[in-house]
């Protein structure tokens, strides 16, 4: 892609960001709020599954600690800031990384997947029982949300459903975009060449179980950022919206289904699942039928998730070009 | 000077024996080749070596330093690379990303998340020449999978040179090649190996002459014989056990 289309994508997304609020209203800026948090949580998940190879049913666990860590910390902190707020609910998501990381990267395929299932359980079962620290199924909520100030200089209320969306779409983006950058790193190549040869990479000299905890923590902090900003825009966690098992098994699903081990993949499934709720919810209760029939179609249909397919689609009709281009220069 | 030293090399594997009291060096500048039969005990002593086993008694020194227990990404930074006989290289990765990985480790690129991996130029530059020498250029952006076998081989054979290691482990380079693809395999290895110490597992006895300085033959995990290939070729042990052998065979 050239460099003056490239510039005219940036510019736009960055309008649309900037003027949705205001065109949309509200309610449909706090709908994308929603969509985008998920849309960080399944990309922090992808780090995993996607560039890694590691496939966790458990990832949960760092969203959930994320969003108990800003919440306690807003809750028994009097005049907390924001940004301290927000770091505290990514350090204790990177905390319970650090103390498993020694024990999970030492495994891969099904034994990481179920360790993570079991780690993910426990941790609903903690929240579920110590309550009163975690508040039990009810959770804890109205805890006040900072304002996003500069002592002195400026102060944006984070009440505010506007400006808590430039907010949140400044910290996700902003997170989507560290992410790609990582993987294009020389760190990235290894983790790449870890997912494709563990075995290689150690005889070319670099250290597999280093790397792997490495890239777990960070892929911790990521899902800790995501579970932060979505406590600060709920007002609100509980239990069953940080450890459920559906939780943990969302960014899987939305990972799959957008494409794995790509950077625009976790953002498809995120907004297609984020709509489709919307959409179903209006006929039925049961959504995860409905996410049941997309996900087995999707697999069969779809190995590669929309993204895999687009790339498809798009690699053929390139091909089909060039040969048009071809026969008209012959 | 002696590169390498195997010193009464010891293991089994759940009491069946597969070494015993294995003693050679290897030295500086010398190409040299590992035979024997299958069974022979050729890749275990490799592995040992590199480091995936340990044995059960014995010891290996790398450049004086004992590296019997030492993990294989320890074993590659001091200077030791290696190929293996089953292709491993990274699927989803194009050539030009597979050959960078070894030159990023050699040039201690390993931990960075501040470059833009595709930014330094000097990485670029010189994978590129490694693959315009080994004639892989032309697939540069090619993911490893889509490959022939005999470029995924060279491609195999190229990564562990890549590191620009000070000693060149081959285990069967050129296993199941064409007779043409071995040909071109055997010239490029030793083009690529002028100078340089190597040690080769090889089971393509033509290979072996051709290319060994020195030849260690192993028979039921024991050496027969170590010397120059005219005195291995006149050897009547190694004749009976396996030159013998083979002609017989076939």
């Amino acid at each position: 892609m050239n460099k003056k289309i490239q510039w005219t994508l940036w510019a736009a997304g960055l309008a649309l960001i900037i003027f949705y609020p205001h065109v949309f209203g509200a309610y449909y800026a706090n709908f994308l709020v929603g969509i985008a948090i998920f849309a960080l949580y399944a990309s922090s998940f992808n780090l995993l599954l996607g560039y890694t190879g590691l496939l966790s049913f458990g990832h949960a666990m760092f969203f959930g600690t994320g969003a108990y860590g800003t919440a306690l910390a807003l809750t028994h902190i009097d005049g907390l800031p924001l940004i301290p707020a927000i770091l505290i609910g990514i350090f204790s998501a990177m905390v319970l990384a650090i103390c498993i990381a020694p024990i999970v990267v030492r495994v891969g395929g099904a034994a990481f997947a179920m360790v993570h299932l079991a780690f993910g359980q426990l941790m609903f079962m903690m929240a579920l029982k110590l309550r009163h620290v975690t508040g039990g199924e009810d959770g804890i909520g109205g805890f006040p949300t900072p304002p996003l100030s500069v002592p002195g200089v400026f102060s944006l209320d984070m009440k505010d459903s506007t400006l808590f969306f430039y907010f949140a779409m400044a910290v996700i983006v902003g997170s989507l975009f560290l992410m790609r950058f990582l993987i294009k790193t020389p760190f990235g190549q290894v983790i790449v060449g870890i997912r494709d040869n563990a075995n290689r990479i150690n005889y070319a000299g670099f250290r597999v179980p280093h790397s792997k905890a490495f890239m777990y923590v960070v892929s911790a902090a990521f899902a800790g950022i995501a579970g932060s900003v979505y406590v600060l825009f709920q007002n609100l966690i509980s239990a069953y919206d940080a450890y459920h098992i559906m939780v943990h098994f969302m960014p899987v699903i939305m990972v799959m289904v957008g494409g794995v081990g790509t950077f625009i993949g976790p953002v498809l499934g995120a907004v297609i699942f984020g709509v489709l709720e919307e959409v179903v919810t209006y006929y039925t209760h049961n959504v995860g039928v409905v996410y049941g029939v997309i996900l087995i179609f999707v697999i069969i249909y779809m190995p590669l998730g929309l993204a895999g397919f687009l790339n498809t689609i798009r690699m053929r009709l390139s091909a089909i070009w060039m040969k048009s281009a071809d026969k008209s220069s012959a | 000077m002696n590169i390498l030293e195997v010193k009464d090399l010891s293991h089994d594997f759940k009491g069946l024996k597969v070494l015993t009291d294995i003693t050679f060096e290897v030295e500086k500048g010398v190409r040299h080749a590992i035979i024997g039969p299958n069974g022979a005990g050729k890749t275990t002593l490799f592995n040992i070596i590199t480091g995936t086993y340990k044995p059960r008694s014995g010891h290996v020194y790398f450049k004086g330093m004992d590296i019997t227990r030492a993990e294989p990404y320890k074993i590659q930074r001091l200077g030791m690379g290696r190929s293996f006989q089953i292709t491993s290289t990274f699927d989803r990765l194009t050539v030009f990303e597979n050959v960078r990985l070894p030159v990023l480790s050699r040039k201690g690129i390993r931990f960075n998340v501040f470059r833009d991996v595709d930014k330094l130029d000097e990485v670029t530059k010189e994978v590129d020449e490694i693959l315009k020498k080994v004639n892989l250029h032309t697939d540069r952006n090619t993911p490893a999978k889509m490959l022939s076998y005999g470029k995924n081989r060279s491609l195999e054979i190229t990564m562990a040179l890549a590191g620009n290691p000070d000693l060149i482990m081959l285990d069967e380079p050129t296993s199941g090649m064409s007779v043409d693809e071995t040909h071109y395999a055997v010239s490029l290895i030793k083009q690529l190996t002028e100078g340089k110490t190597a040690v080769i597992i090889e089971h393509d006895m033509d290979v072996v002459f051709s290319f060994a300085d020195r030849i260690t033959v192993l028979h039921h995990g024991v050496i027969l014989a170590t010397g120059n290939p005219r005195d291995i070729r006149a050897n009547p042990e190694v004749q009976a056990a396996y030159l013998g052998a083979l002609e017989m065979e076939t």
